[in-house]
């Protein structure tokens, strides 16, 4: 815990911080689109920017690093609790500004991504970062993107300062529920970190109001054409008594900054608590439809402490159950799918050997197959193999000329899965029957290879007689 | 069958679209290729055109004023790409465009406005990874040099993006392949430079390490998670040959 070696060279520091941050997911630099001013460094684009790919496949876009892993917090799931025996190191809030600014300049890296272990205090390791985003902002003139870690239970002020310094502010839900956040973070409290979430969403809605947007963040443009999106509901602002939101600005100087212009966003560990898939994509929906999040990131747990009450060291990382819940994410965020369509508390947990969409389509065999000359947006979109983009092309090219197979191959549909579901003039593309447990053995085979390069992506190792058949 | 070719110039290929549609030898019987030629066919007549501004001042006047503004943004992109059939597959869809009108670049059931999308999108992929992949160095107090190697000629929507990133700074960008360079004064407008043999030649040593390309590197290398390596992701997102100037790449690449 001690840091014996005091004169830590940048690089040093850098090491220790990025490692410990690696764990969080969002890296995402999307959200919010700002031209670039002369005088300043940097602009934002909404689609986001991913500046390379690390040996895990994951994008980095941002400089995500700690700014201390030094912490006053014992979470049983983190690499940084004050229980462990890992280097520590602290940035000074010059080392921080000089790296962003100096990768920036050299095209690494869209922006920041600052978040902290606890020094001394919530409150105190809040007024740090906000220090460092100030000086970013006002001395070096950065005008790219800032990703910034809240902490829960800090004051309100502070929360509100983060907002208008950076482009995002999330703070971590970790668990869904209550029971699980007590087990496995007993410093931590369900309501520090809702509390703040509801006030960050209320302020960022009256602050798009203020300068003539919806209330709501944008969403994908296919969900105005859904009646079924979880985001086809108004949100009427009533700044009265009782409407929790953030103070006004306390930043100093004359900086006009928009209120965390790129939403919010929270994080989950899958894996660790005892939550089922159901309770996570219900929570995920109530954020989306609650506090208007911009995105649930999931983070399968890889065990790193020795803990009794978490998964042993050498327990095989849930891909495959991250992977379903992103598929799910997809599906309530662009597809116009409920929670409870995709599970139900009788089913909570996705299957294993089918995506959520192939399954929720063999449930429903009624409504299928679909011509694809006639089938609304909405229906196309229910169709496994056909996306938001697909379903796009086929509704504005189908006005100009019947469409075939071989056309729906072109488009970018994927026939292997889609196949068992439409009718193209009337006709399906081979002789399949509509039915249950024929098209399940098909599907199934064709989400084999995939499911099992999830499972088994790193899972090589050396065979040895001795160990495979227990001859030793 | 009558080909016609030109250099791969803007101007020389709207000229080259002129000319083949005013030759009136029917368009069933017209090809339009790019200079150099890989293979000269034996019963093919190949007729040279030169760059003419009149003419090709006079194709973009028609596309943009009795087909749509839109295709001739979409055209004038297709056009950057190195793909063989570019050249053609924009006078195919011109042909169809006259006829139906804007929303040609709908009618997906012609082989031609497919192929036609699939070029475009080759282009903006190209764009886009430009954008993300580009490595600048520093050379000197604050000049800041990148070298990549494209495909398609896409330096200019690259260095647009940069226009607007780092409008304060000196920087400078390099494209080995077609050997043209855009060079940013700060606080100033960009221009474009066709740069001779010597002078890449000269500006081709400006990839030094110093203090920050190591701190990226260590970055780079830490991010990873070795519990979640997937090598296939990583490849598939960051093709291999767009990792020649990538500095976090330079030492597997050597």
């Amino acid at each position: 815990m001690y840091e014996i070696k005091t004169s830590m060279t940048t690089e040093e520091k850098l090491e220790i911080l990025a490692d410990a941050a690696k764990y969080d997911v969002a890296c995402t630099s999307s959200g919010v689109d700002r031209k670039g001013k002369k005088g300043e460094l940097g602009n934002c684009r909404a689609a986001g920017v991913c500046h390379t790919f690390a040996s895990d496949g994951r994008c980095i876009s941002l400089l995500k690093i700690l700014m201390t892993n030094h912490c006053i917090y014992d979470c049983k799931y983190c690499i940084n609790r004050c229980s462990n025996d890992v280097p520590r190191a602290a940035f000074t809030p010059e080392e921080i500004c000089d790296l962003t600014v100096e990768f920036y300049k050299r095209n690494y890296i869209e922006g920041l991504f600052l978040s902290s272990g606890i020094v001394k205090s919530p409150g105190h390791t809040m007024e740090l970062m906000c220090r460092v985003l100030e000086k970013l902002r006002t001395e070096y003139h950065f005008n790219g993107y800032i990703h910034i870690k809240a902490i829960p239970g800090v004051p309100d002020e502070l929360i509100a300062k983060a907002g208008y310094l950076a482009d995002r502010v999330s703070i971590n839900m970790e668990f869904a529920g209550d029971d699980s956040l007590k087990k496995f973070a007993p410093n931590k409290n369900f309501k520090t970190i809702i509390n703040p979430m509801e006030k960050i969403s209320n302020t960022i809605a009256l602050h798009r109001l203020a300068i003539g947007k919806d209330a709501r963040m944008e969403r994908s443009t296919g969900n105005r054409y859904l009646e079924n999106s979880i985001f086809n509901i108004k949100r009427i602002e009533e700044a009265g008594e009782g409407y929790k939101q953030l103070p006004a600005s306390i930043s100093s100087g004359n900086l006009k900054r928009a209120f965390a212009p790129a939403g919010q966003s929270t994080q989950m560990i899958i894996g660790a608590g005892t939550e089922t898939d159901y309770e996570l994509l219900q929570t995920t929906q109530r954020l989306y439809q609650d506090y208007d999040l911009k995105r649930v990131f999931y983070s399968a747990y890889v065990p790193l402490n020795d803990d009794p009450a978490l998964p042993a060291i050498g327990t095989p990382v849930p891909l495959l159950r991250e992977h379903r819940l992103y598929q799910a994410d997809w599906l309530l965020r662009y597809y116009g799918f409920r929670a409870g369509e995709l599970l139900s508390e009788e089913k909570p947990d996705f299957n294993e050997q089918l995506d959520p969409k192939c399954d929720w389509a063999l449930r429903h065999l009624d409504i299928f197959p679909v011509e694809i000359m006639t089938a609304s947006f909405e229906l196309l979109l229910r169709v496994p193999g056909i996306g938001p983009t697909g379903a796009k092309r086929i509704v504005s090219s189908r006005r100009y000329g019947s469409l075939n197979y071989e056309h729906l191959k072109k488009m970018g549909i994927v026939l292997k899965r889609a196949h068992y579901f439409i009718t193209c003039n009337g006709k399906m593309m081979y002789k399949t029957p509509v039915e249950e447990n024929y098209i399940t053995r098909e599907l199934t085979v064709v989400n084999r290879k995939e499911n099992w390069e999830i499972v088994h992506r790193n899972q090589y190792e050396q065979m040895s007689l001795f160990d495979d058949y227990k001859l030793g | 069958m009558y080909i016609y070719t030109c250099s791969p110039d803007y101007e020389s290929m709207l000229t080259c679209i002129y000319e083949a549609w005013a030759s009136g030898k029917g368009h069933a019987n017209i090809k339009l290729c790019v200079e150099p030629v890989d293979q000269y066919g034996l019963f093919d007549e190949y007729i040279y055109v030169e760059g003419n501004t009149e003419k090709a001042e006079k194709v973009s006047r028609a596309v943009w004023t009795r087909i749509s503004q839109y295709l001739y943004w979409e055209i004038s992109h297709a056009l950057l790409s190195f793909e063989e059939d570019a050249l053609d597959t924009v006078y195919r869809i011109m042909i169809l465009g006259f006829h139906f009108g804007p929303q040609v670049t709908e009618m997906i059931q012609y082989k031609e406005v497919v192929r036609f999308r699939e070029i475009r999108k080759l282009v903006s992929r190209e764009v886009c990874s430009f954008q993300e992949f580009m490595r600048f160095y520093k050379v000197q107090d604050d000049v800041y040099v990148a070298h990549f190697e494209p495909r398609s000629r896409v330096i200019m929507p690259v260095a647009k993006y940069f226009m607007d990133r780092m409008p304060s700074e000196n920087w400078m960008i390099i494209d080995d392949t077609h050997k043209e360079a855009i060079i940013h004064p700060k606080d100033e407008d960009c221009y474009m430079r066709i740069l001779t043999d010597e002078e890449l030649q000269a500006l081709s040593s400006t990839e030094s390490e110093d203090y920050y390309t190591r701190l990226w590197r260590n970055y780079f290398h830490t991010m990873g998670i070795r519990q979640r390596e997937n090598k296939a992701c990583q490849n598939n997102h960051f093709p291999l040959w767009m990792r020649k100037h990538a500095t976090e790449f330079k030492e597997e690449c050597e």
